[in-house]
């Protein structure tokens, strides 16, 4: 019998380490810890877990990430020389990189969790460039603008190391920071290199085509839109990893009159959306229908769409005909109730000004097919 | 080789613009020396040569050889600039190099050019004029690299890259000369019948890729200009990523392991193809990810797709076959496409509790549709759900699930239901009035025994009887679960962040449902001795904990630590002193 789910665990792995992330693959590998757990088979669970980790954080389910990965860090304390923690360090950035998404997890906690990872690295030798792009990102995501100012010069200046992450990943976090101060074109320029190819990886250019979208239809660059559309759009549709990339091409169909694309896009990954583990992605998500909806409000003409929502929406309907309206007030009530916590948590006005912004993308709409 | 057919073949397109109508010919003759000495290999084309500006063009090319793929791509693009790189790879197997050449633009001289690997060359008038316009290369093979010069090397390497152009490649050796592509592209040959077309471009896909493919599609985009063949694999590819393709670009080979080509589903097929008007990527290994591309790829899809649709219509035979060979290329398709799906989506197989069907004979016998999407929930509830006669799908396989949840959108009357353990007890028996009188007492025990593990009871009657409890909890109950064990495992820090998500996570409480038909709850609906029910349900609780494969947390484990003593203590009786938890004799009257 304990043979027997070894190799049933072996199994499981090897199905999940053939499969394009997801839940699917992050489903196998929960299921294989849980076996090794049930076993009581601690080497086996730290090297699942450790499976688990990659899979869950490129594959939508953060939270579990953090679960994972918060076992093997209690390994790692209670048995360093078997579990070596810095074989984690990589992973920990993930992890902790995500707090911020999380209301639920406060300030505090977020504070510390940094701060550890600092001490972790620096056990290491590794240098600070990782721990404080971390930072940068926490302080501008919470609504910490003076921070954020300073820990962006700082992360910048920072040396490179052997745990910092690739330059195609830095390269498309710095595009936030241009775009926060409506530097367009340098957005643009930055993001040269992703964009023909010459740097790339894992998640990269699929978040950055999306990220991009708005700097372009800023510049009336519409036509390069366009394709970035298309080619982003196909490469964040089938993971849900990218709830909030989905988001931004919903942003860019409603802002070009593409009422009825926007709706496919709605329709299709609203249960996404539904029990989405970041909230943050939500947040953009529910923010971009919003928008959309009020678009179709505004051309006016109908005030009910056919669509086919996921039965998990609370206003689910079998004939598939939704009140517009109706439909906005949810879908817009998220994105407040998702801010209000956040603005709550971070003692800051930022997600209030995130959702005021769909007002000023109201007036810059301009009609730009797409077919 | 391939470069040398590179030049040859710009020169002759570049001719042909011209003076349209002319054919073109590319003539490869080997020198063999008698004395011994390594050969000589005369490459001639009678394309649109070059004149002595032109020449002075390359020469630079070929000083500011840089390694930047950037430049050497915009390079390639260029006529002379490829020219240039094409002649500068002739040193890796020769030590000196003559070009002779009569431009079709010039003033009818012929000029030219001797270089060595050196970087010395010379450039002068020739004495022995060419009567045509034209280009010749004499490669004078370096002392190592004869076997590079052997007629069966040329012959077959020339075939490699050239196969497949439009104008006459003749290697002459020895006194034999030979046309070496005799036919143009073999799909797009003339055949008597379709099945001698089918039967040709099987046995071309067996020598492409020593494959034995079991059939073939042809290949058509206007966008890109690409047409050519699929072959459908013979057996289901071990990692479903993409294939790698042999491609052409303008007839001449640009890769044979060109992945982007196809829609990502299409992984069933490996195919060759020309395209005229696509951008090769730098390194030549695949094409540039361009708007083009993107369309090409859409078409070719379509193409494959038709292929699909037809084999459903006019042998569905055939395409059960093939599904059953390729389910995931059509599962993946299908996902994508409403109108495919609505064809398909009945003919797809999938694993029940009662073997594997496909959904057709399943919805026959079963007019709502049950799926688990895990693994782990299908074999939980497989074995209890049959015995209620419930046929359940393990949609836990790639696609499965998805595929499932979107019939009810495609075809409007069908029912699809997610199922859990949790579902289960709505299939249960109630119980009678005198039967709920009677495990009333248990009932209200268990209940809190288990409220602190966050597990709700129910008393049901189910079979198979054997199973005397079932534990049920939700996607959410689960990662509490998961949750809890880290949290117990953590240091300080990270289990007051998973306080914080366990307190977040949703989803209903547990349920632990006891079976009435099991002889065992019976006899415990019994007993008296609170003890005794206490440890009976505790146990019963952690049991059913095991068998639905959720690892036990600390305070479950300790559970089942001091419940096996209290077993212990109870079956020894007034023996001994008795342990901790255990009890007076009375109580084990439940368990014998």
């Amino acid at each position: 019998m304990s043979g027997d789910w070894r190799e049933q665990a072996q199994g499981l792995w090897e199905r999940a380490d053939s499969m394009e992330p997801g839940e699917g693959k992050v489903r196998l590998l929960e299921e294989a810890v849980r076996l090794a757990d049930a076993h009581a088979d601690t080497g086996m669970g730290y090297m699942l877990r450790d499976a688990l980790i990659d899979a869950a954080t490129f594959g939508g389910a953060p939270d579990k990430a953090l679960v994972a990965f918060a076992w093997c860090r209690g390994q790692q304390k209670k048995d360093p020389k078997r579990f070596d923690p810095e074989g984690m360090l990589w992973k920990q950035k993930w992890v902790v990189g995500r707090f911020k998404e999380f209301p639920h997890i406060s300030r505090k906690q977020i504070a510390d969790a940094l701060d550890d990872m600092e001490q972790c690295f620096a056990k290491a030798d590794a240098g600070k460039r990782s721990v404080l792009k971390l930072r940068y990102m926490a302080a501008r995501e919470m609504g910490d603008e003076a921070d954020a100012e300073r820990l962006w010069a700082a992360w910048l200046e920072a040396p490179r190391d052997h745990l910092t992450d690739c330059r195609a990943c830095e390269l498309d976090d710095e595009l936030d920071h241009h775009i926060d101060k409506g530097e367009w074109e340098q957005a643009l320029r930055k993001a040269r290199p992703i964009l023909e190819g010459r740097q790339g990886c894992a998640e990269i250019p699929h978040l950055t085509l999306g990220t991009l979208l708005y700097p372009l239809f800023k510049l009336e660059h519409l036509e390069q839109a366009r394709e970035l559309h298309r080619r982003g759009y196909a490469m964040v549709a089938k993971n849900r990893e990218f709830l909030a990339t989905v988001g931004e091409h919903l942003e860019f169909l409603a802002l070009t009159d593409n009422l009825s694309r926007g709706l496919t896009l709605l329709e299709k990954h609203l249960g996404w959306a539904l029990e989405h583990p970041s909230h943050r992605d939500r947040f953009t998500f529910y923010a971009s229908a919003a928008f959309l909806l009020e678009r179709f409000q505004a051309e006016g003409g109908r005030d009910t769409v056919s669509l086919r929502l996921t039965k998990a929406y609370p206003g689910y309907r079998a004939d598939c005909g939704y009140e517009v309206k109706a439909l906005h007030a949810w879908v817009d009530g998220q994105a407040r109730e998702i801010a209000s916590r956040f603005d709550l948590r971070n003692g800051t006005d930022r997600f209030a000004r995130l959702l005021a912004r769909n007002r000023t993308l109201a007036d810059e709409a301009r009609p730009f097919a797409i077919d | 080789m391939r470069e040398l057919l590179q030049n040859a073949t710009d020169a002759i397109r570049a001719r042909q613009l011209l003076e349209p109508g002319h054919a073109g010919t590319v003539r490869l003759e080997l020198m063999e020396k008698q004395d011994g000495s390594p050969p000589t290999l005369l490459f001639s084309d009678d394309g649109v040569g070059l004149t002595e500006d032109e020449i002075h063009r390359f020469l630079a090319t070929i000083g500011e050889s840089s390694k930047r793929e950037e430049a050497l791509a915009a390079r390639r693009n260029d006529f002379i600039g490829q020219f240039g790189i094409g002649l500068l790879s002739c040193f890796m197997v020769c030590d000196e190099l003559l070009v002779v050449t009569r431009s079709v633009r010039g003033d009818g001289r012929t000029l030219e050019w001797r270089g060595r690997h050196d970087g010395t060359y010379a450039v002068r008038q020739s004495e022995h004029p060419l009567d045509r316009p034209g280009t010749q290369v004499f490669l004078m093979a370096r002392q190592d690299m004869t076997e590079w010069f052997a007629p069966e090397r040329l012959r077959h390497l020339a075939r490699h890259y050239g196969g497949l152009l439009p104008f006459p490649i003749q290697l002459t050796a020895g006194d034999r000369t030979e046309q070496l592509n005799p036919d143009g592209p073999p799909w797009r040959r003339d055949y008597e019948s379709a099945s001698e077309r089918r039967k040709a471009l099987l046995a071309y896909g067996r020598d492409v890729f020593g494959t034995d493919f079991i059939d073939c599609i042809p290949l058509h985009s206007t966008a890109g200009d690409v047409d050519g063949v699929a072959f459908v694999l013979p057996a289901s590819p071990h990692f479903n990523a993409r294939q790698k393709h042999r491609v052409y670009l303008k007839h001449m080979l640009l890769s044979e392991s060109a992945e982007n080509l196809l829609p990502e589903w299409a992984f069933f097929v490996k195919c060759v193809v020309n395209a005229n008007a696509l951008r090769p990527t730098a390194s030549r290994e695949s094409f540039y990810e361009d708007e083009s591309l993107a369309l090409a790829r859409e078409a070719l899809g379509q193409g494959l797709r038709t292929y699909l649709v037809e084999l459903a219509h006019e042998d569905p035979r055939a395409l059960q076959r093939l599904i059953a060979l390729h389910g995931l290329s059509v599962k993946a398709l299908a996902l994508d496409d409403d109108d495919f799906y609505k064809l398909v989506i009945h003919w797809l197989p999938f694993e029940t509790s009662m073997g594997v069907m496909t959904l057709a004979d399943y919805r026959r016998a079963h007019p709502v549709v049950r799926y688990t999407p895990t693994l782990d929930g299908f074999r939980q509830v497989a074995r209890v759900a049959g015995a209620q006669g419930l046929c359940i799908i393990n949609a836990a396989y790639t696609h499965d699930a998805a595929l499932l949840e979107k019939l009810p959108h495609v075809v409007p009357d069908a029912q699809v239901e997610p199922f859990s353990t949790a579902d289960l007890p709505q299939s249960f028996e109630e119980l009678t009035l005198d039967e709920r009188e009677a495990v009333f007492p248990l009932l209200r025990m268990a209940e809190r025994v288990l409220a602190p593990f966050r597990c709700g009871v129910v008393v049901k009657k189910f079979f198979p009887a054997e199973v005397p409890t079932l534990y049920s909890s939700d996607a959410e109950g689960v990662f509490r679960r998961d949750a809890e064990r880290a949290r117990e495992e953590s240091d300080d820090l990270y289990a007051g962040v998973l306080d914080g998500v366990m307190a977040a996570a949703g989803g209903e409480p547990a349920q632990l449902c006891f079976n009435l038909h099991n002889p065992v709850v019976r006899r415990l609906a019994a007993v008296a001795d609170r003890e005794v029910l206490k440890l009976s349900v505790e146990m019963l609780y952690v049991q059913a904990l095991l068998l639905g494969h959720h690892p036990l947390n600390a305070q479950e484990m300790a559970l089942l630590n001091q419940g096996l003593l209290g077993l212990i203590s109870a079956q020894l009786g007034g023996t001994g002193e008795g342990g901790e938890g255990g009890e007076d004799g009375g109580g084990s009257r439940g368990f014998h």
